[in-house]
């Protein structure tokens, strides 16, 4: 029962920063700060944003392209293709308003 | 009215544009080839056909699926 306690804090711990990166990242794209790109990774939309913010955006960018690589070796495909994939999908599920980057500008949905 | 070129020899009017039509279909039946499933009849081996397309597809929808769970899974990732 002990060890079980103990696995059940340690893992919401281990999720603890995710979840305030998920607030974070979601601030930032309603300041229309970060936005998403159509090559499946997070951009600045502006120059001079705050530096946490940029670090926000290259920390998730380096798991997403950990996360992509994993579904390209599991499925046999080049990773290209799944952050094409995932690049769409991420410019569709774009809340209205929000900035994405696709054929070669930020425009706002 | 100056014959088109070529004139068939069967007696029907050939259009200038006949000489291309051909090798269009041809074309077009190559590319038909390589997107389609391709099945080899031969008398003593078996039969093979190519499932390269039906297996992508298998696989778009899979790493769909994946994606769509990274997407919701609040991985802070997206």
């Amino acid at each position: 029962m002990n060890t079980l306690r103990t696995v059940l804090i340690m893992v919401l711990l281990a999720s603890l920063p995710s979840l305030v990166s998920a607030a974070e990242l979601d601030q930032a794209k309603r300041d229309g700060l970060l936005g998403e790109r159509a090559d499946g990774y997070i951009g600045l939309v502006v120059p001079g944003a705050p530096a946490d913010v940029v670090a926000l955006a290259a920390d998730v960018n380096q798991r997403r392209q950990a996360e992509y690589e994993r579904i390209a070796r599991e499925n046999g495909i080049e990773r290209a293709e799944v952050e094409a994939l995932a690049g769409r999908k991420a410019v569709e599920r774009t809340a209205p308003g929000g900035w994405i980057f696709t054929n070669g500008g930020w425009r706002r949905k | 009215m100056p014959l088109p070129k070529p004139f068939a020899r069967n007696g029907s009017h050939a259009r200038p544009q006949a000489g291309r039509r051909p090798a269009l279909a041809g074309i077009a039946l190559l590319a038909a080839a390589a997107c389609t499933p391709t099945v080899k009849v031969a008398t003593d081996e078996p039969i093979t056909i190519n499932l390269n397309v039906n297996i992508k597809h298998e696989i778009l929808v899979r790493v769909d699926r994946e994606l769509d769970s990274l997407f919701s899974s609040g991985s802070g990732l997206f």
